[in-house]
């Protein structure tokens, strides 16, 4: 520990803490525009500017570690004028006009510091030199001309996604924020996760869905927990008169500390499929609107006369609460199934073998973001499941090497030391064949490399590579078809023991771990079903999905949106979308999350719970135990917190 | 002793400071009673008095000789120069032109806006102010008091005036300093 006195106030710090970080203990504030607590300091503003006695000039507080009885000054005049004239300095070096900027008026970093300074004028006028926008992206403009170049956004594009997209080229006052080596980002390798637009202290990068649609101050925040896939990741939604204004990742989110993929942030600003408002009934060959009341003791009358030849598919999408309502009249109505949405063998697989195995087999997210070997099997984790490829491609820096197994080429890559390429066949056999290398059962690479028709200097390096690393993550990408998933998860498992490693599955969706653990986790199949009871969320399902039902007789669909499923439907329910219903999930990671509602949903709308909730009491079904009860005797792939 | 006088004028702006100092409602009686409102914009007399005022306003920027001349003058004629509003202080909005050169400005103006016909021409007449770069008016005369804003709040605008009014210089700070 190391003693330090800023302005008067004394207090004992870690060696190594920034002065910076010492003054935010003592509750004294230094502004910074270059600074964030998850970033390494860079000292760029210079904004962060303390006088420390016995130094010469002034120090960057974010740069500068405590040393033993430092006496530090915050509140001089002398710092004072030195924070304006770097403002001036800041101002007169591109364009920022606060009048048309969307950030101005309490969202602006560089705003609010020169009000801090009580600056009401530029003493250095610009010097009107224009620099391009780059509006290409889809989600993100890129303003130059109000850039500082604080590098905030190039410091999270590396530390925090892995990406390494965002770089400054150019020297002094040419510097300029780029994309990869000059691309417009819209064509550049950006994978649109949006966190350059969540730092960015200025009205550089912003968001082009929410811009002007309302300053923090005008909006509400609710924090919650994104749906879009396993993970579960924290979010603030912010939302304005009962509008979707934005997303942004929570900082203080234990799973995802802030990241966000595109999936997540910017995708539900374009939703435009057409919302479902009203329960409908198929008289006469159409769909025509009824009440909740007719549509749902409709549905219960068709339930009891199937007498049992019913089946359920749920979405995995829905809460712990929704699913568990939904088990329940499956339950009670003998039905011949119940499936997901999810047509992907590997998670059952993965719950299967958790039966079979005394204790969870997967260690947590946690555990594998300070890894120095990756190896990702599976899908594309830059498409699906995708910040678990941020924690893997961040390490890169650090020396962590990516090796990764796949049937075919994917994001990783370009960034991957090492991309077997193989059949998905061939994929257990591969595997089985380099745990036996590592476990020296087996030393011929030429021949293995031949067998699989792989090059052998890779497979020597993979080999090289995972002998010389301390800590092996094993990512599995498990949203994946394989002919025998079962085969394949042993290899895997048996493979990441022998390298004494950390493995993680993605599985599915937010839900998919909680489904599995109250059984709902097979694959829809068209059996003799007459009737198919289908609890539906807001996804989008594919092609094929809807095909399987075409051939039903009767359909009842719970869901948020018009589809070619509902547009078959004889009978259909409307329900909430995410932003509209909470409840709780459990995530790939075993985390029971609790999700809140953001916005109110259509007068004429209701949850999943509610609306499976009063199918219950129409059908005369007695409550069932609660969704924790499942929860604490289930087996499960990994440690459910 | 005799009341402050205060005088105003309006150079590359849209007016709407001065229309926001009228957004003072009823007030605008009791700063009569400390001030003496000479020349402005919206009353009869245009120029300042030749003996100078107390204090002299001006809202906009400045982007021509004519503009010029004007907050020469009125820096001449007053005491306490106040730059109102974020075109006087900073340039503003005009000043988006000053990324552009001026024949591309003059020629987007008066040629190229759809509402044009093939007639348009750039004026040219001798008579008029010749066009230069928009600058803030702390770029060509001195300015005693920045009152940034687009436009500056009424209640802001009658802070100031009446610090003015009774000798003192306003400090414009915490909920009174917006640029925007």
């Amino acid at each position: 520990m190391v003693k330090i006195t800023i302005d008067g106030k004394t207090t004992e710090v870690e060696r190594g803490t920034t002065v910076l970080n010492a003054a935010r203990k003592l509750g004294i504030e230094i502004p910074t525009l270059c600074d964030h607590p998850e970033l390494t300091p860079y000292g760029g503003c210079r904004l962060c500017l303390v006088d420390v006695e016995g130094a010469k000039t002034l120090q960057t507080s974010c740069t500068l570690p405590v040393s033993n009885d430092m006496v530090v000054h915050t509140d001089t005049q002398k710092i004072h004028d030195a924070r304006k004239f770097i403002l001036s300095m800041i101002f007169s070096e591109r364009n920022h006009f606060c009048p048309y900027c969307q950030v101005s008026g309490g969202d602006c970093d560089l705003q609010n510091s020169a009000y801090a300074e009580d600056m009401t004028h530029w003493p250095i006028m610009p010097n009107w030199q224009p620099y391009p926008v780059d509006a290409s992206h889809p989600f993100i403009i890129l303003d130059h001309n109000r850039c500082i170049l604080c590098r905030l956004c190039v410091r999270a594009c590396g530390e925090l996604v892995g990406n390494f997209t965002l770089g400054v080229e150019e020297s002094g006052a040419e510097s300029t924020l780029v994309a990869d080596l000059g691309l417009p980002l819209g064509e550049s390798s950006c994978v649109g996760c949006g966190t350059c637009v969540q730092v960015c202290p200025t009205g550089s990068i912003i968001d082009r869905w929410s811009a002007y649609q309302g300053k923090e101050t005008e909006v509400d925040t609710t924090k919650t927990i994104c749906r879009g896939c396993s993970i579960g990741c924290g979010i603030d939604v912010l939302t304005r008169d009962n509008r979707l204004v934005r997303i942004e990742g929570d900082w203080d989110a234990e799973i995802n500390g802030g990241v966000l993929c595109e999936v997540g942030r910017f995708h539900p600003m374009v939703e435009e499929r057409e919302r479902l408002l009203t329960p409908m009934i198929r008289t006469n060959g159409k769909l025509k609107a009824t009440s909740w009341d007719g549509a749902i003791s409709a549905t219960a009358e068709k339930i009891i006369s199937s007498k049992g030849k019913f089946s359920g598919v749920a979405s995995t999408r829905l809460s712990m609460e929704a699913l568990n309502e939904f088990k329940a009249i499956c339950d009670a109505f003998d039905a011949d199934s119940i499936a997901t949405t999810e047509g992907c063998a590997a998670i059952s697989a993965i719950f299967d073998l958790a039966e079979s195995s005394d204790k969870a087999f997967e260690s947590k997210i946690d555990e594998i973001k300070d890894a120095d070997c990756y190896l990702i099997i599976g899908e594309d984790t830059t498409k699906d499941h995708q910040v678990v490829s941020f924690f893997a491609k961040r390490q890169i820096p650090a020396g962590a090497k990516l090796i990764q197994i796949s049937d075919c080429p994917t994001g990783i890559d370009n960034f991957a030391n090492e991309s077997l390429t193989i059949d998905k066949k061939s994929q257990s056999k591969l595997i089985n064949a380099i745990g036996n290398l590592i476990a020296r059962k087996s030393v011929d690479v030429e021949k293995i490399a031949k067998t699989f028709k792989l090059n052998v200097s890779s497979l020597k390096n993979v080999m090289r590579i995972m002998s010389s690393a301390n800590k092996v993550a094993v990512i599995f990408g498990s949203r994946c078809e394989f002919d025998d998933a079962t085969a394949v998860l042993e290899s895997i498992i048996s493979l990441n023991t022998l390298l004494n490693g950390k493995l993680i599955t993605t599985k599915g969706n937010i839900n998919s771990v909680g489904a599995s653990m109250l059984g709902i986790n097979n694959i829809a199949t068209t059996d003799n079903s007459e009737v198919v009871l289908m609890a539906l969320g807001d996804e989008e399902l594919p092609q094929s999905f809807s095909r399987k039902f075409e051939k039903i007789p009767f359909s009842i669909i719970f869901s948020s949106y018009i589809s070619p499923l509902t547009a078959n439907a004889d009978i259909v329910l409307p329900v909430q979308n995410w932003l509209e219903q909470g409840g709780h999930f459990i995530n790939a990671d075993g985390q029971i999350l609790e999700a809140k509602a953001a916005l109110e949903a259509p007068e004429t709308v209701i949850s999943n719970e509610e609306s499976l909730l009063k199918l219950a009491a129409v059908l005369n079904i007695k409550k069932q135990q609660g969704w924790e009860e499942f929860v604490k005797k289930a087996p499960t792939p990994v440690t459910i917190n | 002793m005799a009341k402050p006088t205060v005088a105003s004028d309006w150079l590359a702006g849209c007016a709407g400071c001065h229309m926001s100092f009228l957004d003072i409602d009823e007030r605008i009686a009791k700063l009569v009673e400390l001030v003496d409102l000479r020349a402005t914009p919206i009353t009869d007399l245009k120029e300042p008095d030749e003996e100078g005022v107390t204090v002299g306003i001006l809202e906009g920027g400045i982007n021509n000789t004519f503009n010029e001349h004007v907050a020469k003058q009125m820096r001449a004629r007053c005491k306490i120069l106040v730059a109102l509003g974020d075109c006087a202080v900073f340039g503003g909005v005009p000043a988006m032109r000053n990324f552009f050169t001026l024949e591309e400005s003059l020629k987007r103006a008066y040629v190229d806006t759809p509402s044009t016909d093939e007639s348009g021409k750039i004026p040219s007449s001798p008579e008029l102010a010749k066009s230069t770069l928009v600058r803030s008016v702390h770029e060509i005369v001195k300015v005693d008091v920045f009152v940034p804003g687009c436009p500056p709040d009424a209640d802001i605008i009658f802070y100031v005036l009446s610090e003015l009014a009774q000798g003192r210089m306003p400090k414009l700070e915490n909920n009174n300093l917006m640029w925007n």
